[in-house]
């Protein structure tokens, strides 16, 4: 993505049009010799200088336009311009249930519109970034389970958003149990609810994103894991001087980080609920939340500047092939 | 018919049919024919060509031999025709007036008329065409297929180069002793010059020279377009320019040149007749052939 500023300066090359000038410039001879014919009885005739006519004439007039639209076209490569060719839209986010698009698009009167599928995380700042690329009468309606934004965004065209939250995806982690209490901690884990699982393995592996340790022997030193709960400290001495939060001590060691607490595994549910909560709002993505449906009248922000070169690829081979005539007329006018 | 157009010279190549076209105007004869021709004396049978009369085909050998052969009798003209064509990039003048008519064209013709009328009196005739600093000789011979070849030679000539220097002129002019008449069709603009110098030496040798100036009209009264810049195709380098202001130097110029043309020619016993390429090829000729029976 170009920076706003970066896109402020690509359309300041359309300032070099002018440059255009030059191949009209040099394409208009100027002055022409006066063709000398043979006339026998010339040495009756007193000599005189060779004489040049001001004329002024095209010559090459294909060339001239050759090089014209090499120059138009470099310049528009390098100004990157945006044309406003959408029309109605309606932007579907991914992973939304058809059924229920389609019906929303049958209430909201887009039966004909273009279909744009986008990420849902992403889809109303694409359509902020892209509103250039839209027809000044266009309508959008964005549906799907799109999250709520910070702020309320503004756009340029009438935007109806339709929103349907979605159960969210289970997300699965490896829990690696090594230790004496096994089935307490298994108990523990099963007891959670929501998207996120963990699924228990006995021994850790590369996937294992949480090892709890509960033995006094030290863990071998190639194992490692992004968090460590550990049950006994006995073998972690830089655990005895961490600080502590909500009765639990954490550090940083070769291993990953470590967690501990001395009342672990936790004894009662409210306990075993708290840590769970803690380790999902410290080590997994919060989850999303749903914007509520809403109409969004047209405003008049400014339109970003942001241009993602749509058009660079045509320019580019509307400029190689222009250069390639250029050249084989040039050499073929010189033979 | 006898002012056939110059126009008729430059809408064709075929030299045969122009000059059927300016005899057909012009009557018979140049000098008092000493008559060769069909069985005065018969000397040799030999195959037929085109050209020839059809009454000298020997119909009596064609049911025996069943091939044309055409009686050849004893000539006894001994006079032989010189053509001398000034082939110099001047040549290539054209005419004004006349699109596609130039001075080589025109004296081309007048050439192969003279040729084409030597042929019907039996005389002998043969070609000297200057060229590109070169001289190319044809012999003389008689006879309707040397006809054929002068005129193949006449058409093949190009206006290019200037004319050949003197030596070239003294070894490629080396004619017959026996008195022969000259035609020399040139528009000296360079004179003296070899050429003349070697016309006059011929002069003096007795033989009959006659000289025919080719000049366009507009040649002769400058009436050139004062638009374009011009060269001398024979000389190097130099833009010239023509307008009114100049037209009257020009006049004098060109007169000066001519009269010492005329004067030397007056000198020498040469007649020399003007041509203006625009005027009827018949009534030139007519005028070239005539001084002869004049002396």
């Amino acid at each position: 993505m170009a920076a706003p500023g970066g896109a402020a300066m690509n359309s300041l090359w359309w300032l070099a049009l002018p440059t255009l000038l030059l191949p009209v410039w040099w394409h208009r001879k100027k002055r022409v010799q006066v063709a000398a014919e043979p006339l026998a009885s010339a040495r009756f005739l007193p000599r005189t200088e060779p004489r040049q006519m001001r004329v002024w004439r095209w010559a090459d007039v294909i060339l001239m336009i050759l090089r014209c639209l090499l120059l138009a076209c470099l310049i528009a490569w390098l100004a990157d311009p945006v044309l406003p060719w959408r029309g109605h839209t309606v932007v579907v986010a991914e992973g939304s249930d058809a059924r229920w698009a389609e019906q929303q698009v049958q209430a909201a009167g887009f039966k004909d519109a273009a279909r744009l599928s986008l990420p849902a995380a992403e889809a109303l700042a694409w359509v902020r970034s892209h509103e250039r690329e839209w027809k000044p009468d266009a309508r959008l309606l964005v549906l799907g389970d799109i999250p709520m934004p910070a702020e309320l965004p503004q756009f340029r065209h009438p935007l109806e958003l339709r929103t349907l939250a979605k159960p969210a995806a289970p997300v699965e982690v490896h829990v690696a149990i090594v230790g004496a209490r096994t089935g307490e901690w298994r108990r523990l884990f099963s007891a959670l609810d929501g998207p996120l699982r963990a699924v228990i393995d006995d021994t850790p592996g590369a996937k294992t994103a949480l090892i709890v340790w509960d033995k006094p022997e030290a863990p071998p030193a190639s194992l490692r894991a992004p968090l460590w709960w550990i049950a006994d400290a006995a073998a972690f001495p830089a655990l005895a001087t961490a600080p502590a939060v909500d009765g639990i001590r954490y550090a940083d060691s070769p291993h990953g980080r470590l967690w501990t607490s001395s009342a672990w595994p936790p004894a009662d549910a409210a306990a075993a609920r708290r840590l769970l909560e803690t380790w999902r709002s410290l080590h997994a993505a919060p989850l999303p939340y749903t914007a509520p449906s809403h109409t969004f009248a047209a405003s008049k922000t400014p339109a970003s500047t942001h241009a993602d070169g749509a058009l660079r690829g045509i320019l580019m081979w509307a400029l190689i092939a222009l250069f390639a005539l250029e050249r084989t007329v040039t050499h073929a006018r010189r033979r | 018919m006898a002012s056939i157009s110059s126009a008729l010279i430059a809408h064709t190549t075929n030299l045969d049919l122009v000059i059927r076209h300016v005899l057909a105007g012009l009557g018979q004869g140049i000098h008092a024919g000493r008559e060769r021709g069909s069985g005065v004396e018969f000397s040799e049978y030999r195959a037929y060509a085109p050209g020839d009369e059809w009454r000298r085909v020997d119909w009596k050998l064609l049911a025996r031999a069943d091939r044309y052969y055409v009686r050849e009798a004893e000539r006894d003209s001994h006079v032989a025709l010189w053509l001398v064509l000034d082939a110099s990039a001047s040549m290539m003048e054209p005419s004004r007036s006349i699109p596609g008519l130039d001075k080589l064209a025109y004296a081309r013709t007048l050439l192969a008329c003279v040729a084409a009328i030597a042929q019907r009196q039996g005389d002998a005739f043969g070609l000297v065409v200057l060229s590109g600093g070169r001289v190319q000789f044809t012999p003389a011979a008689r006879g309707p297929r040397q006809l054929q070849r002068v005129l193949a030679r006449l058409n093949a000539a190009q206006a290019e180069g200037a004319l050949p220097d003197a030596a070239a002129l003294k070894s490629g002019l080396r004619f017959a002793q026996s008195p022969s008449l000259v035609f020399a069709a040139s528009d000296f603009l360079d004179f003296p010059s070899p050429l003349s110098e070697a016309l006059l030496r011929l002069r003096h040798m007795r033989h009959d020279v006659r000289l025919a100036c080719i000049q366009t009209e507009a040649e002769c009264t400058g009436g050139f377009d004062a638009d374009s810049a011009y060269r001398d195709p024979e000389r190097e380098g130099g833009v010239f320019r023509f307008g009114a202001d100049l037209r009257e130097g020009y006049l004098r110029n060109r007169e000066q040149h001519f009269s010492a043309v005329s004067a030397a020619c007056r000198a020498g016993d040469i007649p020399l007749v003007n041509a203006r390429i625009e005027q009827a090829p018949g009534e030139v000729l007519r005028q070239w052939l005539r001084q002869a029976g004049r002396r």
